[in-house]
């Protein structure tokens, strides 16, 4: 009945090494409008599906009262009845900062929405939150030993009772146990305790079994294999058997089922693909390969310098679902197309030779500038990643574009690989699924902005995990995309903070 | 475990039994029983009632008034028999001391001794659970390994109280023990609710025509009506635990709709405003009334040819009843107040055979046969274990 899973007095996790929607990389930050409020919002998803995710908002404007929040599915039925909406508790040392719960009953693609009341009037925001099971937890030794001990006591309780009730039960009050009677409580307590050890052993079975399907909920992306044809990129998907109905039964029950064929658009691509070289991380390419067929995608490489390669691939499903794949290429040095359209390519000092930095001078003279606060940047922190563009002469450029939709784009990654997460201004969520969520087509174009665009992005992210990162930023003045590429060094997250 | 040996200093061979029977004679049923039959009556409301509240409002803590109502059995319980054992063990003069078993130097009737161990692994099944919700996330199911272990210790406190009771009658001079009989009868039909619960996932109104649901029913409720007929020696047992069954199931779906909920958890397929009762009762009283007829004139029957007979018009009433009725059920003519096929849990996809009122599909004919035949080998088995049980309740004075 019992199985426990011993462990160290701390709590351990089996982690996949894989996140959704990014690499490492759980939590999801936002930074966005409901009605004339500006929010910056965390979610925490929970390691378990069913299960509790955090959320933090601070409202960044004055006259906020209250702030509701439910979760609802992205698409489908799901999206169109909500349940009671829970008010988020406002902190007693800050007035602006609010906390609470959501309830993630169901893998899929959902979203948190948010219904902010104050001095202004109403105002909604949605939030993207895929919901996937990333963990199953081991059991604490404590926990443990304690219920490892009322099981031996329920399982010698359980022998002693059958024993006692066959050698004593029907006698008359007061009559002694005769030699027969204790014999034959011997013989029953020997059958009860067979009896019960063999339950004892089918628990154990149906626990482990249990635990094997729950495994199988654990969220596994969709596999990618590279390979070079000449100088033609291709990746091939495969799915690794993760929320696929097994059985009628499930498939009725199952909400979400994961798909190849249903991909969609994010901001004009149906794949960004990241290649950064290893291990310095100093040559990185922003890509977008063609889907030729279902779980195949090709992409004739532009000139590529030569080296190994980690490739990080970003889709999104149709409900706006989003992944990130990965993959690992060996690559010469190709003398091909010239970079076109979105692409983007960076150089820089592999990172072991480099040094946090705040100002990186591009190829062509133009400076990017990180506005990076004067504190420590601890992990789980969120906060917003602040750049801005000059020209060589240190003015703001006058001819600033939209790149893909948006005044600029960011990949933060970790220098040991584990952690890849592909941000943009509004935050780190899959653009398409914040269009659906918020009720729009997901491939709504979104390069419609009028005017002098600004020369400065920020981008709302937190470090998973302590250690060292390298940013890389990426924006555009007229038709040239400039990468800039900061080192930073990340601190334990603040305990209690 | 340790045996005891025959001359063991706690065995009372020099209690007088005129003691014990001077005691408990004259008595009326005695306020522990009472207490253990508001325990095991507490835990089935607030079973059901928690089911209820998954369904309508889905998320719940440790303090809702369904969970307070189940484990105010395990402090009942607590209470009743902690205080009985120990009492019994260390009071000079308790009347029971003389009708006690011996276990781990204690000593009370073998029933406080069975609903302790249900008080036990009721606590110990919290704790268990709540580990379970943080490992593999918060199940929505009622079949789980902490779960399990709760409804054993439910079970293992209806047993007791059961077995207790039975005890009590037994060691009595009375003739008839007219409210004995009646309280073991509403024990019984306690217990088949119960278990029932344990079959819910089996007999939901889509598997109404496939052979889990006939092979569950074969399993559990012979138990029960075989017990309750063979202790009780009621000829109208059977009919009446399934009757207590039917009701109780049918109060449901007439009173917790009367109460507002509504889902504080997504997603929200179902419309919910207020509390979603269980599915109809199964047609249990039939092939039950009828189990009594037969068993009213098979006295001098061999028990292994009563359980066979009862086994076989058990299997086959029920199926020739709830297969015709299941299909009503699943017709919009039963989605009213009484048959309650409107009220849907609200997270039930729409695509789900229970909101597109369809059955599961059930195997061909011949595998159902084969699963009908088991079935009745089942049910041979289950009334056998039943009839043995309720015998040997019959014979407990301790």
């Amino acid at each position: 009945m019992k199985r426990v899973r011993l462990a160290t007095p701390f709590v351990f996790l089996t982690l996949t090494a894989l996140a959704h929607a990014h690499v490492g990389s759980t939590d999801i930050f936002l930074e966005g409008k409901a009605g004339p409020y500006q929010l910056f919002v965390t979610v925490r998803p929970p390691l378990t599906i069913p299960g509790v995710a955090e959320i933090e908002v601070r409202s960044e404007s004055a006259g906020v009262r209250e702030i509701k929040a439910v979760p609802l599915a992205i698409k489908g039925a799901g999206s169109k009845l909500a349940p009671i909406p829970d008010a988020l508790k406002v902190s007693a040392n800050d007035p602006k900062f609010f906390v609470g719960q959501l309830w993630m009953m169901t893998s899929g693609s959902w979203q948190a929405r948010l219904t902010v009341e104050g001095a202004q009037g109403e105002g909604t925001l949605s939030i993207p939150v895929p919901a996937v099971a990333r963990a199953s937890k081991r059991m604490q030794l404590g926990l443990g030993l304690i219920l490892s001990c009322v099981g031996i006591f329920l399982v010698t309780g359980l022998v002693a009772i059958v024993g006692a009730s066959v050698r004593e039960a029907r006698l008359d009050p007061g009559q002694t146990p005769a030699p027969t009677d204790l014999r034959r409580g011997r013989k029953a307590t020997i059958i009860g305790a067979v009896i019960v050890l063999a339950i004892v052993f089918g628990g154990n079975a149906w626990w482990n079994s249990e635990a094997q399907q729950y495994d199988t909920r654990i969220y596994k992306p969709l596999r990618m294999a590279a390979s070079l044809k000449g100088s033609e990129l291709h990746l091939r998907m495969t799915e690794p058997g993760w929320m696929q109905a097994i059985s009628l039964e499930q498939a009725a029950f199952r909400v979400f089922t994961r798909k190849m064929d249903d991909l969609i658009p994010d901001h004009g691509h149906i794949m960004h693909l990241y290649m950064i070289r290893q291990p310095g991380l100093d040559v990185i390419y922003h890509l977008h390969p063609d889907e030729r067929d279902t779980g195949s995608f090709v992409l004739p490489l532009p000139s590529t310098e030569g080296g190994h390669y980690k490739l990080y691939a970003d889709i999104v499903h149709a409900d706006g679902f989003p992944e990130t794949l990965t993959s690992e290429i060996d690559l010469p040095a190709l003398a091909a197309r010239p970079l076109a359209g979105d692409d983007a390519f960076a150089q820089g000092e592999p990172w072991q030779k480099s040094t946090p930095n705040t100002v990186f001078t591009l190829p062509d003279g133009y400076k990017m500038e990180w506005l990076r606060p004067s504190q420590a940047i601890h992990a789980r922190q969120g906060m917003s990643f602040n750049f801005r563009l000059l020209k060589p002469d240190g003015t703001t450029p006058a001819d600033m574009s939209l790149y893909m939709g948006m005044l600029g784009h960011a990949a933060f990654v970790k220098t040991d690989g584990t952690v890849f997460a592909h941000i943009h201004p509004n935050g780190s969520i899959s653009m398409a699924a914040l269009m659906l969520a918020e009720g729009m087509p997901a491939d709504m174009k979104m390069d419609s902005a009028q005017g002098v665009l600004p020369n400065a992005v920020g981008f709302p992210f937190g470090f998973p995990s302590p250690g060292k990162y390298r940013i890389f930023v990426q924006m555009k003045h007229a038709e040239t995309v400039e990468t800039g590429i900061f080192d930073v060094d990340c601190l334990l997250p603040i305990q209690n903070g | 475990m340790a045996t005891i040996p025959a001359q063991h200093a706690d065995f009372p061979s020099s209690i007088p039994q005129s003691r014990t029977h001077a005691a408990e004679t004259t008595a009326s049923i005695p306020w522990y029983i009472w207490c253990a039959t508001v325990a095991v009556t507490s835990a089935t409301i607030g079973g059901y009632w928690d089911i209820s509240w998954h369904s309508s409002i889905g998320r719940d803590t440790f303090w809702t008034p369904a969970h307070m109502a189940i484990q105010l059995c395990g402090v009942l319980a607590g209470i009743a028999f902690g205080y009985l054992i120990l009492h019994t063990t260390f009071s000079k003069n308790s009347p029971l001391a003389p009708a006690s078993v011996h276990i781990f130097g204690f000593r009370a009737p073998i029933g406080a001794f069975i609903a302790s161990w249900g008080g036990i692994a009721m606590l110990t099944s919290a704790p268990f659970d709540n580990w379970w919700h943080d490992a593999y996330g918060i199940d929505v199911k009622i079949v789980s390994p902490p779960h399990i272990l709760l409804i054993m210790g439910v079970y293992s406190v209806v047993i007791g109280t059961l077995v207790l009771l039975a005890g009590h009658m037994n060691r009595g001079q009375a003739q008839s023990h007219a409210n004995e009989r009646r309280l073991i009868l509403y024990i019984n039909g306690i217990m088949l609710v119960q278990f029932m619960i344990l079959l819910m996932e089996a007999t939901n109104r889509p598997y109404l025509h496939s052979a889990r649901a006939y092979l569950g029913v074969a399993l559990l409720p012979p138990i029960v009506l075989a017990l309750s007929s063979r202790l009780t020696r009621y000829p109208f047992a059977a009919t009446f635990v399934t009757a207590f069954y039917m009701l109780f199931r049918i109060g449901l779906i007439l009173i917790l709709p009367l109460f507002p909920a509504e889902p504080k958890l997504g997603p929200v397929y179902q419309q919910v405003t207020h509390f979603v009762p269980p599915d109809f009762p199964l047609l249990f009283i039939v092939p039950a009334f009828l189990l009594d007829l037969l068993w009213q004139r098979t006295k001098s029957w061999n028990d292994w040819k009563v359980a066979a007979v009862s086994s076989a018009i058990w299997v086959s009433v029920f199926l020739a009843l709830e297969w015709p009725f299941a299909t009503f059920l699943m017709s919009r003519a039963s989605n009213n107040w009484f048959f309650g096929t409107g009220y849907l849990y609200f997270a039930l996809p729409p695509k789900s055979f229970v909101a597109r009122h369809a059955f599961y599909p059930s195997g061909g004919p011949v595998e159902f046969s084969l699963a009908m035949i088991f079935a009745f080998m089942l049910g041979t088995l289950a009334f056998r274990w039943g009839i043995n049980r309720g015998e040997w309740l019959g014979k407990i004075k301790r």
